[in-house]
């Protein structure tokens, strides 16, 4: 069996993180989300990998490079549709198929249970359904699938992944999935519909939030790097060499800190954070529950909870981040939300800047200690 | 230059050795052979590429046997002059990568005592050498026929009925792979890579039994020991991996490269020299050369030491009189100028330096120490990562000669070229595909960045293409200035930024159109120039990165849109091995 992973697609509601890179390769637990699909393939045997590559592919293909698997990379030139993304793929697929979305994490245990089946969807239950492709099942068969219903029917959703007969790639017609599938269910094919285990999707930048405390939880404990001897562990920590980490550091687990990091003394690191590689964080800050990527440094006497801090970002003394229950405006529609801060890359911010559940772009610059609310578009100055 | 492979083990060799010339293909070859040893040694030549099928090679079922990519130096490139050379009987076959000085004289000799001789090169005589001194052990033949050659060499020579290939070196490149019940010798160590990443360096007049159990080695008929090391290179490295060339996989790696030879890079022996002797001569050839005369700004800003910047070819012939500390800067650590310039400041007792990026490569073996880039194996010829590594080298020891004087700098390379490489450079490739000549200008340390801008631009798109020092156009250059030849201007805030300014005003004022590479938000720029290409940055250390990555981006995009042949652009080779 094969498997083909669609990684073309921007993200474009995950703005401002998919500025360089798409959102397949936005890193969760320090891995990005695609490599922890290919290692749920590979623990099942699946060894012969189709990735289908456009928006910022050369970013991609550099990481696809750099792992041990080696796997085969196809190219959707102009973004159409998963459908026409998964024809791109035809001339590599030889065999029956699993296709898979690379920016969702899907455990092991639910490829098993597609792995042996010609043609199936795996589905989940999901509490908010309207964001998904909402899934009619009849006799364990799908017998419906409506994209992002304005009411949905059920809480049963597609998780995107669906096993294919080889035959099949030749007669899938339109530009999305959902609605090859429902032409080709009209004309007689059975698809078993098959309820997934771990399945996690982010719609929006501040979902990366739960996916990775959930994805945290299995880490392998590794302490590289050079620890001073009055750091206080607990829980699973995960450590990558090169990193250097201060007296009277406190990290409570499950945390995983990337390689060539710099923890300054007194820092306090609290469960379901991830640190990635060559972070400088300053004396005496607190970081929780957040996704901190590489190359920022964050000054000292800092609290980041509940936020998503984007790549080479650097913070002044003294920010803070704060929850409280705001309505922004993504993509022209209202979201609720409630988290700390999200920044795009390289923002820059001064001393004492505080952030209130606001999404900051990229290369945005904060001259003052200001408060900073709501949506603040890419290469904002703040003075 | 020539690449030769070698294998013994257990599987079929000549589909295994033709996969190791295929990864040689980037040293530039002009044809190409395999021999094996079965009952018979079986030899397969032609000229031209190595085409995807190879149907002779089929019958071909020996687990022993020696391959040949050829460079043309002596004779034609034609099926005759391509290796391996057999002996008179065919008994006997040899390849070489090197020249071999008196073959005229020993072709004379043989061909008196009756040998008779099928090609028109220096490699047949070694075949012939061989033979007129072979009794049964082929170990001893090549030991007794190595004296009467003179000249460069690395040869591989497998004879009937000796399940062995004997194998020898004199300042030609050769490495040995130990591999799990097979042995292997190549020219690099990119064919090798698949099948171990234990590696030994023989050196210059080592002689090497190569069996599938491993490597004997013996010099002057005494057996020796050599270190065996690790290589931490991949096979992937050497694989395009979805990119459309090597050239563009390897410019989008600059960023890693960057920071990790920043990170690993050790300068300390050369710090310490500097201490003594605060001078510095650097020699080297082509980009290499370009990022030495960058280290010479650098380190003369940051350092206060003051550097002079040579030609390697020029270095050696013009005896300059020097005494102090000698970096030489060759990517493969093979390049034939590079090593001989070397040589003669070991002559001249200079304490010598190589930064190389290839560890146990030739000039790690001549200079007392040496600066690792990691840029990992460079398979586009037309070299952008090794010199982005080189920078970073420089950069490393800038901040332990003063440490701080970088201040962010170095941190923040890395980070702006990631942001560069997200520049979409369509529109003035719009501009430059259409010239018939284009000048690259800077100032300071945009100098030696336009060279190199220059140097990508002509060896990839073929495009004539000069580097300026801005000020210098007037004198003569400005001649040839006409709407046809654009000029791209390196611009950027600093003490040259007025003058710059008025040397773009001069060169619009003759009618060239002029690419400006500039800070985002320059108005004062964007209005004297056709065209404003932006760059990140916030000090002239990151400018000169992350405008190294974009005018290597203009060659490649310009290259590409005239579909020149990017990998292996005509003429041209990977390391020169040759003066």
């Amino acid at each position: 069996m094969q498997a083909v992973i669609l990684a073309a697609g921007e993200g474009t509601r995950l703005r401002p993180l998919t500025h360089a890179k798409p959102k397949a390769m936005i890193p969760v637990a320090n891995r990005p989300v695609i490599e922890h699909v290919i290692d749920a393939l590979l623990v099942n045997g699946i060894r012969d990998i189709v990735v289908v590559v456009g928006y910022r592919r050369e970013y991609v293909q550099r990481y696809l490079n750099s792992l041990e698997t080696p796997v085969t990379v196809v190219v959707q030139e102009k973004q159409l549709g998963t459908a026409h993304a998964l024809r791109c793929a035809a001339p590599e697929i030889r065999d029956d198929f699993i296709v898979l979305p690379g920016d969702n994490y899907i455990d092991a245990a639910s490829i098993a249970k597609i792995k042996g089946e010609p043609c199936a969807m795996l589905v989940k239950e999901h509490p908010k359904p309207s964001n998904f492709g909402v899934v009619a099942v009849r006799d364990g068969m799908v017998t419906g699938i409506v994209e992002k219903p304005e009411e949905a029917a059920t809480h049963t959703v597609s998780t995107g992944i669906i096993s294919l007969p080889r035959d099949t790639i030749g007669n899938l017609a339109k530009n999305e999935i959902p609605d090859a599938l429902m032409g080709l269910i009209r004309k007689g094919l059975r698809m078993k519909a098959i309820p997934a285990e771990d399945w996690q999707s982010a719609i929006y930048p501040w979902d990366l939030l739960v996916m990775n405390e959930s994805l945290l939880q299995h880490i392998a404990p590794e302490k590289a790097g050079r620890l001073a001897g009055t750091v206080a562990f607990s829980g699973v920590i995960n450590v990558g060499h090169g990193t250097r980490i201060g007296p009277n550091v406190t990290i409570t687990g499950p945390v995983v800190i990337g390689e060539d990091c710099d923890i300054a003394p007194g820092t306090c690191i609290l469960p379901g954070t991830s640190i990635g590689s060559r972070v400088t964080i300053e004396p005496f800050t607190v970081i929780g529950r957040s996704i901190v990527m590489d190359d920022t440094s964050i000054g000292s006497h800092s609290r980041v909870l509940d936020s998503v801090i984007g790549e080479g970002c650097a913070l002044g003394d003294h920010a803070s981040t704060t929850r409280s229950p705001s309505l922004l405006s993504i993509e022209g529609q209202v979201q609720k939300a409630e988290f700390g801060a999200v920044l795009g890359d390289r923002v820059s911010s001064a001393p004492f800047t505080a952030f209130r559940t606001c999404i900051v772009g990229n290369g945005v610059t904060i001259r003052e200690g200001r408060t900073i609310t709501q949506v603040l578009p890419d290469n904002t100055l703040v003075m | 230059m020539c690449g030769i492979v070698g294998y013994a083990g257990r599987r079929r060799a000549a589909p295994l050795i033709i996969e190791g010339l295929r990864r040689l293909e980037y040293r530039g070859y002009d044809s190409f052979g395999v021999a094996t040893l079965g009952p018979h040694v079986a030899v397969l030549k032609q000229c031209g590429r190595i085409p995807a099928e190879l149907p002779g090679a089929r019958s071909m079922d020996g687990t022993l046997g020696i391959g040949h990519t050829r460079w043309a130096t002596h004779g034609a490139p034609s099926d005759a002059n391509a290796h391996p050379h057999t002996d008179c009987s065919g008994k006997i076959a040899v390849v070489h990568n090197g020249i071999i000085e008196n073959y005229a004289s020993l072709r004379k000799a043989l061909e008196k005592k009756g040998h008779t001789f099928r090609s028109e090169t220096d490699t047949e005589v070694i075949a012939h050498v061989i033979e007129d001194r072979y009794k049964g052990d082929l170990l001893a033949a090549v030991r007794e026929s190595l004296p009467s050659l003179e000249g460069s060499y690395a040869i591989l020579v497998v004879a009937e009925g000796d399940e062995r290939i004997i194998a020898a070196r004199n300042a030609s490149p050769l490495v040995l792979g130990l591999g799990d019940g097979e042995t292997l010798a190549a020219s690099d160590m990119t064919p090798l890579l698949e099948y171990t990443e234990r590696v030994i360096f023989p050196e210059d007049g080592d002689v090497i039994s190569i069996t599938p159990q491993g490597a004997e080695i013996s010099r002057d008929g005494q057996p020796v020991e050599r270190p065996v090391e690790l290589v931490n290179w991949c096979v992937d490295d050497v694989k395009k991996g979805g990119f459309e060339h090597f050239m563009l996989k390897e410019i989008y790696e600059q960023p890693r490269v960057f920071y990790e030879t920043v990170r690993t890079a050790n300068p300390g022996p050369l710090v310490d020299l500097l201490r003594q002797t605060p001078e510095l001569t650097i020699v080297a050839c082509g980009t290499s050369y370009h990022a030495g005369l960058i280290g010479k700004y650098l380190i003369e800003e940051v350092a206060g030491i003051p550097v002079r910047v040579d030609h390697a070819s020029e270095f050696r012939y013009s005896v300059p009189p020097v005494r102090n500390p000698v970096l030489a800067i060759t990517q493969s650590g093979e390049t034939a100028d590079t090593l001989w310039a070397i040589r003669a400041a070991k002559a001249r007792n200079c304490p010598t330096v190589a930064m190389t990026n290839v560890v146990g490569s030739s000039v790690t073996r001549l200079a007392e120490a040496s600066i690792y880039t990691r840029a990992g194996p460079e398979v586009g010829v037309a070299a952008t990562k090794s010199f982005t590594g080189q920078l970073a080298a420089f950069m490393a020891l800038a901040d332990r000669l003063r440490p701080g004087a970088l201040g962010t700098s170095i941190a923040a390379c890395h980070l702006a070229m990631g942001d560069l490489l997200q520049q979409d450079v369509q529109e003035a490739v719009g501009i430059l595909r259409r010239a018939r000549s284009i000048f690259f200008v800077g100032r300071g340390p945009f100098y030696p960045v336009a060279l190199e801008g220059a140097l990508k631009m002509k060896e990839i798109s073929y495009i004539h293409a000069e580097g300026y020092a801005a000020g210098e156009l007037k004198h003569g250059p400005f001649a040839l200035l006409t709407p046809d030849t654009p000029a791209v201007a390196i611009c950027l805030p600093g003490p040259t930024y007025k003058v710059m300014i008025s040397n773009i005003k001069e060169i619009k004022a003759r009618g060239a159109p002029v690419i400006g590479i500039g800070r985002a938000g320059d108005q004062e720029l964007a209005d004297v120039v056709d065209l404003l290409v932006t760059i990140p940055g916030e000090d002239q250390w990151v400018w000169i990165l992350t405008a190294s990555v974009l005018l290597q981006l203009l060659a490649y995009y310009t290259a590409k849109s005239l579909e020149t042949d990017i990998d292996k652009p005509r003429n041209l080779a990977k390391s020169v091995t040759v003066e």
